[in-house]
């Protein structure tokens, strides 16, 4: 049974490296003794992969693990995993994934960011509208071949402040074939970044972003938000 | 949540390259709220996370003094090289990891010594914490200071520092020593010391001076009143099968150097090879049972969710029933794809039943230790292996598929001549050859690896003085000439790192100044290339009127005092240097097993059902 798990990464777990959330879910998937499926060959490897990397110290609202398991697995499972996994990183839901269906990795397309304002909520309104106006927007990047310059207009898909929740969003282009930065973007409003997290992971859905859970849908619903939809997890 | 731990937390972490190394709530990490605890431990590892959470000795401790409901233990390590300088410039003082508790506020800081290039991080973690140095100089409120670990069989380097040091087996002293420390509390820090000094195992530094004649020549290291023992006995835990175990290990969210499930097969080893310490100082060889280890092993897997095992003890061939351990391990481990590696595998102890368990459950490349490339040196150091037992166990393992192996000697052993070196490249070649008679295909990878070797107190070469560096230099020079062979892979650890090993090894109480010097020079992480700066060592020697060469060069007269003679790790003085004299005879010893050697354990182990191998009291 291959399942798309959605779940939090909050407070010290944060702090985790891709490669170390990796090692904590394998071995928590261990102690809850569930049955991961093992890639084949010399060394196997458990099937178990999440949608896309969040840098070091950046929470998340919304991560995604895409985990082969042999037979099906049931909500006191999925109690077990919980109770096996780390205060900080908690399931918010589950899907099952019908076959044919791609790599989640392969499917990620933007991601919705959000971090809280600090005072000068009006200021960083006006840079957000001139940012949006501008045709280019150049960042310099270390990639392994030395720096390079980089326009990630192309990949600022929405830009706003939400007055009252007195918060940037962002919704940026991500994937395989480039896309912005969060710590980018902020660079660009002169904010700090403090408290960034990540809202929301998004795949394309024919001419639409879906959240991974909203593709899983059998019916082609263009929503954000259908948590309602799908098993939620006691708290 | 404290102050300390919020403003950690959140304003230091996010500023550090590696934070998951400091978040203190790993799984199976125990955080229990100080103000319902009586005793609060913090064990301190003078490395950075990686390696001292790859150390079972903590691991067994951390277990122990948590299973005690009023008691709590946590973790310090030496903090990288980016959160020291956060810290030192913030003043923010090191803390624990689970509960981000300043260590001055601990009842207990205890450090573990496990190798000498970690003495100096000793010193700086404790100013880190800002915790004084000197033992003399600390108040009643302060924590008791406290050391243990191989290292304390020669605490006298860092004596001064420590308020007591522990010899020998944790298990039961440790326990001992803080429900005796939960009803003195109150007492004053020299009485509770006194109290303490009753405890078998105990060694109260201060209690304890070098006595010197008129012309300065060193008489030994004698209590200052004879209410105290002359010499400190070891303490031992006789019955290893029954003596607690940990097996929710805590399992870190990154990498670290050993990075799974340990099972400790037995303690103590009979082998008696003359080099070795660990052979020497942890005697008699205790094992646990198999059915004991088995029941561990589901629990820790169970706990842990890990992917690898690995057996532990000195020489993991020499588990009196290690096939069928192997064996039973081998099919419950693999239902539950957990892999199983066997480090410490005797040459002459590796079958070809076992070569293929292993095989079939491996994970990791395959070691060999011959030590000495003839058999006469392997004599002299008692290596009871013979070139025949190599070739067997390596055509073993190429027959039953590794193409790589791994061959650990040591340069530098005394009496090496030339020809011994040569040997090395000999055996090396000879191995080559007998990939081709396994009818291995292409080439294999043969690994030399060749460290120093580094007289060590209460072993049978402890009078023996380590070579100078030139002729460390000339010798490996040589070897990696004489190495030039194909499929060869030649390693080698650096002579200085191990000059200053060899110096603070078998120091006495002169070293402390050169210590405290080294530390404010910035020495630290000593056992990393990247932080090693033998200048500053040189320099830490010379402003404390010593050479730091001499030291480590210096052969001692087996008449003289030597500055651990106090410290009774079980073995006798008389033992070794009969030993030492077989030694430069070339005449080996027989496994002790085969017959006791009256090594002088007998007389440290109180009970008569204790002490299994252990017949004889004592030497003719």
């Amino acid at each position: 049974m291959r399942i798309w798990i959605k779940f939090a990464k909050q407070d010290l777990m944060r702090y985790l490296s891709h490669l170390d959330l990796m090692r904590t879910w394998q071995r928590a998937v261990r102690r809850a003794a569930l049955p991961l499926v093992y890639s084949r060959g010399f060394n196997p490897h458990p099937k178990l992969s999440f949608a896309s990397a969040l840098p070091v110290g950046v929470a998340s609202a919304a991560e995604y693990a895409d985990i082969y398991f042999a037979g099906e697995l049931s909500a006191a499972d999925m109690e077990k995993l919980q109770g096996a996994l780390p205060a900080g990183l908690a399931l918010l839901c589950w899907r099952s994934v019908p076959e044919g269906i791609p790599p989640l990795m392969s499917l990620v397309r933007a991601a919705a960011w959000s971090v809280p304002l600090p005072a000068g909520v009006r200021k960083t309104e006006a840079r957000v509208e001139e940012l949006l106006h501008a045709p280019f927007l150049p960042v310099r990047r270390k990639g392994k071949k030395g720096e390079k310059t980089v326009d990630i207009r192309p990949s600022v898909l929405q830009l706003a402040v939400d007055r009252p929740g007195r918060r940037l969003t962002m919704l940026l282009a991500a994937g395989a074939d480039g896309g912005a930065r969060p710590r980018e973007v902020l660079e660009l409003l002169a904010l700090p970044g403090n408290g960034l997290q990540r809202d929301e992971i998004l795949l394309a859905a024919g001419p639409y972003l879906q959240a991974p859970m909203a593709v899983l849908l059998k019916e082609k619903e263009v929503s954000l938000n259908a948590e309602k939809d799908y098993y939620q997890l006691r708290q | 949540m404290s102050s300390y731990q919020a403003y950690f937390r959140e304003k230091i972490l996010p500023r550090v390259q590696k934070p998951a190394r400091y978040l203190g709530n790993e799984i199976n990490a125990v955080v229990k709220p100080h103000e319902q605890c009586s005793m609060k431990v913090v064990l301190a590892f003078p490395d950075l996370y990686e390696i001292g959470m790859s150390h079972l000795g903590l691991k067994i401790l951390y277990h122990i003094i948590n299973a005690v409901p009023r008691w709590t233990a946590e973790r310090v390590f030496m903090p990288g090289d980016d959160l020291e300088k956060i810290l030192r410039k913030e003043n923010f003082p090191l803390c624990s990891l689970e509960t981000v508790t300043p260590l001055r506020q601990f009842d207990i800081v205890g450090f573990t010594l496990q190798y000498e290039l970690s003495y100096a991080t000793i010193l700086r973690m404790l100013k880190l914490a800002g915790i004084l140095l000197l033992a003399s100089e600390r108040d009643d409120k302060e924590p008791l200071v406290v050391a243990g670990g191989p290292g304390a069989f020669n605490p006298e380097p860092l004596a001064p520092f420590f308020d007591f040091v522990l010899l020998g087996d944790a298990e039961e002293a440790f326990p001992e020593v803080l429900r005796l420390l939960e009803e003195i509390k109150d007492l004053p820090r020299r009485r509770r010391l006194e109290l303490l000094a009753g405890i078998r195992g105990v060694y109260v530094p201060a209690f304890y001076r070098e006595e010197r004649d008129e012309a300065g020549i060193y008489l030994g290291t004698k209590p200052v009143s004879p209410h105290y023992s002359s010499r400190v006995k070891r303490a031992v835990v006789a019955n290893l099968d029954k003596a607690p175990y940990p097996t929710a290990f805590i399992v870190p969210y990154c990498d670290i150097v050993h990075d799974r499930m340990v099972l400790e097969l037995f303690r103590g080893c009979t082998r008696g090879c003359r080099f070795c310490q660990a052979g020497m100082i942890y005697r008699p060889v205790r094992e646990r049972k198999k059915e004991t280890l088995l029941a561990l092993a589901r629990e820790m897997v169970r706990a842990t969710g890990y992917e690898e095992m690995a057996l532990s003890s000195l020489s993991t061939g020499d588990y009196s029933a290690i096939t069928e351990l192997v064996n039973e391990l081998g099919v419950e481990l693999t239902k539950e794809g957990v892999s199983l590696s066997l480090p410490s595998l005797r040459l002459d102890s590796f079958s070809g039943e076992l070569a293929r368990e292993v095989q079939r459950l491996r994970k990791s490349g395959l070691t060999f230790a011959p030590e000495a490339g003839t058999q006469r040196l392997r004599d002299v150091i008692n290596k009871n292996i013979t070139e025949e037992d190599l070739l067997a166990a390596v055509k073993e393992a190429f027959a039953a598929g590794w193409t790589s192996v791994k061959l650990y000697f040591m340069l530098g052993l005394p009496t090496e001549t030339d020809e011994d070196l040569h040997g090395i490249a000999a055996l090396a070649d000879r191995v080559l050859q007998a990939y081709k008679e396994a009818g291995g295909q292409g080439r294999p990878r043969v690994t030399v690896s060749v460290s120093v070797f580094v007289p060590k107190p209460h072993t049978p070469f402890q009078w023996h003085g380590q070579l100078p560096k030139s002729e460390i230099l000339h010798r490996q020079r040589l070897l990696r000439q004489a190495l030039r062979l194909p499929g060869v892979h030649f390693q080698w650890h650096g002579a200085e790192m191990s000059l200053l090993e060899a110096a603070l090894s078998r120091g006495g109480r002169e070293l402390a100044p050169v210590l405290m010097r080294a530390a404010e020079l910035g020495c630290k992480l000593d056992s990393w290339d990247d932080y090693f700066r033998f200048d500053l060592w040189q320099q830490a020697f010379a402003e404390e009127g010593l050479d730091l060469a001499a030291c480590a060069e210096k052969s001692l007269a087996t008449s003289d005092p030597l500055p651990w003679d106090h410290l009774d790790a079980g073995v006798s003085k008389k033992y070794l240097l009969r030993e030492y004299r077989r030694a430069l005879r070339g005449e080996t010893t027989p496994d002790c097993r085969e017959g006791c050697l009256g090594c002088g354990m007998a007389l440290l182990l109180a009970e008569e059902d204790d002490k299994g191998v252990c017949t004889r009291a004592d030497l003719d």
